[in-house]
């Protein structure tokens, strides 16, 4: 089983439905993910981790079919030897050593034992663990066990990889580590990826595309770059005089209205600058920022929660 | 002399994907150096080489008296004497059989629930049920290994005690399947209970507790009121006691009633319901076991 070749569907889901008794989980879903990264966005019980497991071959839709890299991972299991997943929870031992443990999650996976052992290593080595290679699991730090998460997932060389919540519990440095090891994962090893998570941030700075769930239906798809693109609006930020900056603006017609931490102006030509230029002579308002405003992945949540 | 060490980057691996042989191969292996505590600390490797020392010296000592009489009574003393042999080795140890099932064999599966390690063998080539198995087969190689060593060692011992040694292996080669099979009784009766027992918990320590109460309770308790009962319902209740149970099959293969069952009133009740109660007890629990681990995949 090859990995597909760009632009072919990884994974597709077509009219999932996953019903639990009277609960609607996932309602008529329906997705294609190509190489790339993919975040998965949602808010607790979106059914984010449905349709993962589903994908994965551990839950049964109860209509509709979910096919990763062209199969139904619960008709075959031998699937999964293409697939991995690193789980949000601890799912670590404590008293083995991360290489031993990834030998083993290795030959799980089918590797013979030579080859596990030294992609076990190989892998250490990339996520930048492999001095600590020998110590037992238990002694490492937050950000060390992820990284051993996260290596788990892609010891057996996948075509695809499934990242439940990766960044969750980590300190700042520890996230941005974990987010350059996805980044890495996919520009670097050309292993795809599906990134759930409830940070947008997270998903802005490292997907390329995206899908909103809620309540079970997807709400919104596609490229990353579509949601973010700027808007016909400038954002300005100033130190001080910020009413007067207000008044001098409307003063010269201009629709401009507050927000935390600064002034929107509509309208993105030159004469909104040059009238925004002048409304800073007049009201010596030290300037901090101005620039065109973009969209930010939170307004999707917003906008539908409105 | 200087070297450069290079970089190459990541590699994409293009070797063999032996499939859910190997995957099933990894859970066993691992499952047997869990139960061995191999690759752990040391204090992992105290309680099961303890049981293995403790078995296996019950057979070295076994040998030795046998060897002892013989040698000093000259040959043969040791049977006149009625010594106990390969036929009373299940009884005689059998409680510490039962406890090293009980405090080593939830291990195996309680570990990988409470660190939620199976969540990750569960997206590998593995069914439940190929977990399940190759766990329980794992504790069943253990379990056997250390039913039939110390029975190897007592054979040993005896042939090596006897002046005419090849006559001793011409004369008593029988006992050795026979021994084979009968810890392969107690084996298979011991991991069977352990595991399902340790299914339904991810502290190994409630499971231990509860297998070590339920074998060593049972049988005094089963003992006591099976003597008050006497005829055919203290003989039926006497097949209650659980640490009797793979005796009474070890009694059946070797054709003689060991020590440990001759008190119990069920011995004369016929082989054949003895030995359908044994498999009773290893194939209800063994299906509730795979049941249980079936059903976490589809």
């Amino acid at each position: 089983m090859m990995p597909a070749s760009a632009g072919e569907a990884l994974l597709s889901v077509e009219h999932v439905t996953k019903r639990y008794g009277k609960v609607i989980a996932l309602d008529d879903v329906n997705f294609t993910i190509t190489d790339g990264i993919t975040g998965i966005l949602g808010e607790n019980g979106a059914g984010k981790s449905t349709i993962i497991k589903i994908l994965l071959g551990l839950v049964k839709p109860t209509s509709g079919s979910a096919k990763i890299l062209g199969q139904v991972a619960s008709d075959s299991v031998l699937v999964r030897t293409r697939v991995g997943y690193m789980p949000e929870h601890d799912c670590l031992p404590s008293e083995v050593s991360a290489a031993e443990f990834l030998t083993h999650m290795a030959e799980c996976s089918g590797l013979p034992p030579d080859a596990a052992r030294t992609r076990a290593a190989d892998t250490l080595r990339h996520a930048g663990l492999f001095e600590e290679r020998y110590r037992a699991i238990g002694g490492y730090s937050t950000g060390m066990k992820q990284r051993v998460k996260l290596c788990q997932a892609l010891v057996h060389d996948p075509a695809f990889v499934f990242l439940d919540e990766p960044t969750a519990g980590l300190d700042p440095a520890g996230r941005e580590e974990m987010l350059t090891l996805i980044r890495k994962t996919h520009r670097e090893f050309g292993i795809s990826v599906l990134f759930s998570s409830h940070l947008m941030a997270d998903v802005e700075r490292t997907c390329d595309r995206i899908i909103v769930l809620r309540g079970g239906t997807v709400v919104h798809s596609g490229e990353v770059s579509h949601f973010m693109k700027e808007t016909q609006t400038v954002f300005i930020e100033v130190d001080t005089n910020r009413d007067r900056l207000l008044a001098a603006l409307q003063a010269r017609g201009v629709a401009v209205t507050q927000e935390a931490g600064g002034l929107t102006v509509e309208g993105g030509d030159e004469s909104v600058y040059d009238l925004v230029r002048d409304a800073l002579v007049d009201s010596e308002a030290p300037l901090r920022r101005i620039g065109p405003r973009r969209h930010e992945l939170t307004e999707l949540f917003q906008r539908d929660a409105t | 002399m200087t070297g450069t060490v290079f970089d190459i980057g990541y590699q994409r691996y293009t070797g063999t994907r032996e499939g859910r042989a190997r995957s099933r191969s990894a859970v066993f292996k691992d499952g047997f150096r869990t139960a061995l505590g191999l690759g752990r600390g040391g204090r992992a490797k105290i309680l099961p080489w303890l049981f293995l020392a403790a078995l296996s010296a019950i057979g070295l000592i076994m040998a030795l008296v046998a060897g002892a009489a013989n040698m000093f009574g000259g040959e043969g003393t040791a049977e006149k004497m009625n010594l106990p042999t390969h036929s009373d080795f299940n009884g005689i140890a059998s409680v510490v059989m039962f406890v090293f099932a009980a405090v080593v064999g939830p291990d195996l599966l309680c570990r990988d629930k409470r660190d939620r390690v199976i969540n990750l063998y569960l997206v590998r080539p593995l069914t439940g049920t190929d977990y399940i198995v190759s766990r329980w087969a794992a504790f069943l190689l253990v379990m056997t290994v250390a039913a039939v060593l110390p029975q190897v060692i007592l054979f040993l011992g005896l042939c090596m005690s006897n002046l005419a040694p090849l006559k001793y292996l011409q004369t008593h080669w029988t006992d050795i399947p026979k021994f084979v099979a009968a810890g392969a009784a107690m084996a298979l009766y011991t991991t069977t209970i352990s595991m399902l027992t340790a299914s339904f918990t991810s502290r190994r320590a409630y499971a231990s507790v509860f297998l070590v109460g339920l074998f060593v309770i049972s049988a005094p308790f089963v003992f006591g009121l099976s003597q008050e009962l006497e005829g055919a319902a203290g003989q039926w209740l006497s097949m209650f006691s659980l640490t009797n149970i793979p005796v009474h099959v070890n009694d059946v293969i070797f054709g003689k009633v060991s020590e440990m069952t001759e008190g119990a009133p069920a011995h004369t009740l016929p082989h054949w319901i003895l030995v359908s109660w044994y498999f009773g007890w290893v194939i209800v629990p063994g299906l509730i076991l795979w049941a249980r681990y079936r059903r976490l995949t589809p």
